[in-house]
């Protein structure tokens, strides 16, 4: 081989060839972009279309009642039926047979145990104004006095979260779900391609002409972008979806914060990937690759429920702060606290910085395990033996 | 015989040394020959506690077919790793042209493993390009090597299958033309023969003569003894770590103490053979007398004095097989023939 790369080069195409072509990779490619388009339709079909209330009164409704009803549909997405009846009784049994949301007959509203809650409370806030007005107005007060009463509006409510934004922090435990779920999907991949090299005796004649480094860089890679373009599939629409339109409403920062995920994914990726080749190496048969990765899922699934339960409850406590510095809990940890807004940037550099550098001494170790571990078949290879040596 | 190995270069190959304890004080006083091909130097190779190879010295000739043999566990597999660079060894060298083999030596080399190493879903012609390619040969250049030995090899017209798809013996042929599309200087191969039936041996065999012939070094193992009597020129025979015994196939088999004269004679008894230095009666039924004659001895004067002693109607050479001189050169500990077949 005339330099490293080139050899790391052609074991990559060879695998990324092989993933691209095969049954697996189109059913998850298609999966993936299904639920990605859904995640962005969907919303849209369930809240779509503009919902319509009908009033059902004795004799046309009250005109000043319609226009406060139809200000308060214009703001709220709504717009509302008109229905006029001869007396109390119909309109009552209209609102019974639900062909009115509800009904209102002098100081009276009838509604059903269905009637949406905020419907009558908007009616009877129309009533109730309609009425104070007209009282004021008896009582004296010029209609600029009355417009000015009008204009008094309660105390702005503020729901107070524990993140700066409770849209952006969902954000994060979805990318923090997604990253666990593409770490542990690409890591078995990966353990799989090392394992079927091993067991087929491939990796013997690979060993002869490339270093052990080479196989396991080319193969990690390809594995790498295989997953990364299917999580691209997954995250490009709703990127878009966010960032570009107004189809789903989330902030703005949302946007970055994928793009920050990517990053996160290919650090992640950069970390365990190896673990799972050199675990990998040490079987012999290929069934006995899910038992030989279970102590590396084992602290993967560990990170994660960290992310999920200890950041996510409370980003801004000290273990979360640990949780998403430490290199093995920070790619699924740092993108959850990240969303919440809470974090200092020098807390992200530190924990990006301490992530590549784990990573990049796993690769060594791994590299090593590896080469050594390849060697010896007919059983199962146990670690102490490939690090002694 | 010599404790050191000489090299012979008339007949292309080293001449016995039997139970050598290293060999590094004799390499220094070899006058080493440019066309020596590899030479092996008191390689140590550990495994914890267990040593697979115990300062073990061999010379592999270009030019001829030299097998690697003895049982199982005796430390073939490892021994063609260390050659091949994939293990270093805690001791000892691999020279070529009289220094020590390179990363870039090796780039050049093929290899086929004990087991097939091809990937399945792989089509024939793009496997071999693969392989081609990691070898360091552009795309174009491997192509058309890839043709080219397929043709050889007969499986031209399955270029575009899938590997699994090929029968055993033809993914022989495949992981044969994955080891030597790269037209290499060195061959090594682990137990290619395993598995296969005599016409698929036939075939490989003679591919494998024809890259000898034309300058090659070629390095194959086997542990079927009497398989490897029949196709090398030359063999390293090791047991337990070290070389019992190496040289011309003919040679050793030809200078074995375990030769027997068969000799159909009338009106002789055995007392003239009895008289003679370095011949003993092995057997002697009704007119056929069987005589061990020893090393250095020359059978034809053995005949000439059985002609003396009365008439001689059949006579015959029995050399030993691969077998019987395996088991005379390990001392028979914890070997028996049937094993090494």
């Amino acid at each position: 081989m005339n330099s490293w790369f080139q050899g790391a080069r052609l074991v990559m195409g060879r695998a990324l060839k092989e993933n691209v072509k095969s049954r697996s990779f189109r059913i998850v490619t298609l999966i993936m972009l299904v639920i990605s388009i859904a995640a962005v339709v969907l919303p849209q079909i369930i809240s779509g279309g503009t919902t319509t209330y009908t009033l059902a009164t004795v004799g046309p409704a009250p005109t000043q009642i319609q226009a406060a009803l139809d200000a308060a549909g214009a703001s709220g997405g709504f717009s509302v039926e008109y229905r006029s009846e001869a007396n109390a009784e119909l309109v009552r049994g209209m609102v019974r047979n639900g062909d009115a949301t509800a009904g209102l007959v002098a100081d009276t509203i009838f509604t059903t145990s269905d009637t949406p809650g905020s419907f009558p409370a908007l009616l009877s806030q129309a009533v109730v104004t309609l009425e104070t007005v007209q009282k004021l107005q008896l009582a004296g007060l010029s209609a600029a006095q009355v417009a000015e009463l009008q204009a008094i509006r309660p105390p702005e409510q503020v729901v107070v979260g524990k993140t700066e934004s409770a849209g952006r922090s969902i954000i994060g435990v979805v990318v923090g779900i997604v990253l666990y779920l593409a770490l542990t999907f690409a890591g078995n991949a990966i353990a799989t391609a090392v394992a079927t090299e091993k067991s087929t005796r491939i990796s013997e004649v690979l060993i002869a002409i490339l270093r052990p480094s080479q196989i396991l860089v080319g193969t990690v890679v390809a594995v790498g972008l295989v997953t990364l373009s299917q999580l691209l599939v997954l995250v490009t629409p709703l990127a878009v979806a966010i960032g570009v339109t107004d189809m789903i409403d989330l902030p703005q920062v949302a946007a970055s914060d994928l793009a920050l995920a990517v990053m996160w994914f290919g650090l992640g990726f950069a970390l365990y990937a190896f673990v799972f080749a050199a675990a990998a190496a040490l079987v012999d048969k290929i069934t006995e690759v899910s038992s030989a990765v279970l102590p590396v899922t084992f602290v993967l699934l560990a990170g994660y429920l960290v992310a999920i339960t200890v950041v996510w409850s409370d980003p801004s406590s000290v273990a979360s702060v640990i949780a998403s510095i430490f290199p093995f809990s920070a790619p699924m940890a740092m993108p959850i606290r990240w969303a919440s807004g809470e974090v200092p940037i020098y807390q992200l550099l530190l924990a990006v910085t301490l992530t590549a550098a784990t990573a990049l001494a796993l690769v060594a170790l791994a590299s090593a395990i590896y080469g050594r571990a390849l060697l010896i078949t007919g059983r199962r290879v146990k670690i102490r033996e490939v690090v002694r040596s | 015989m010599s404790s050191r190995s000489e090299f012979d270069h008339r007949s292309g190959c080293l001449i016995y040394s039997p139970r050598r304890t290293g060999c590094r004080q004799a390499d220094s006083a070899r006058q080493y020959s440019p066309d020596m091909g590899l030479e092996i130097v008191d390689v140590t190779q550990t495994y914890g506690q267990r040593v697979a190879l115990d300062s073990l010295c061999a010379v592999v000739p270009p030019g001829v077919l030299t097998g690697l043999v003895g049982p199982n566990g005796a430390g073939k597999t490892t021994l063609l790793r260390v050659v091949l660079g994939v293990l270093s060894p805690d001791a000892g060298s691999i020279l070529t042209d009289g220094r020590p083999v390179t990363a870039q030596d090796r780039r050049h080399w093929g290899y086929m493993p004990q087991e097939r190493g091809l990937y399945a879903g792989m089509p024939v012609g793009e496997q071999v390009i693969y392989f081609g390619r990691l070898h360091g040969l552009s795309h174009a250049v491997a192509e058309q090597r890839a043709h080219a030995l397929l043709e050889e090899l007969d499986l031209d017209d399955r270029w575009a299958d899938r590997t699994d798809k090929l029968s055993g013996g033809m993914q022989q042929r495949l992981q044969m033309a994955t080891a030597l599309v790269h037209d290499p200087d060195v061959v090594i191969l682990d137990e290619p023969f395993n598995g296969l039936d005599p016409v698929a041996v036939a075939n490989l065999s003679d591919i494998l003569r024809q890259r000898a012939k034309s300058g090659c070094v070629v390095l194959f193992s086997s542990h079927q003894l009497d398989l490897v009597q029949d196709l090398c020129e030359v063999i390293t025979m090791i047991d337990h770590g070290r070389t019992v015994l190496e040289g011309n196939v003919a040679q050793l088999r030809a200078s074995s103490g375990l030769r027997q004269l068969r000799l159909h004679i009338v009106g002789a008894s055995s007392t003239w053979a009895e008289q003679l230095h370095g011949v003993s009666v092995v057997s002697e039924e009704a007119d056929e007398i069987r005589l061990a004659i020893a090393p250095g001895v020359d059978p034809l004067a053995v005949l000439d004095s059985a002609r003396l002693a009365g008439q001689v109607t059949d006579f015959g050479l029995d050399l030993p097989t691969l077998s019987q001189l395996f088991l005379a050169a390990a001392g028979g500990s914890g070997h028996d023939e049937g094993a090494l077949a």
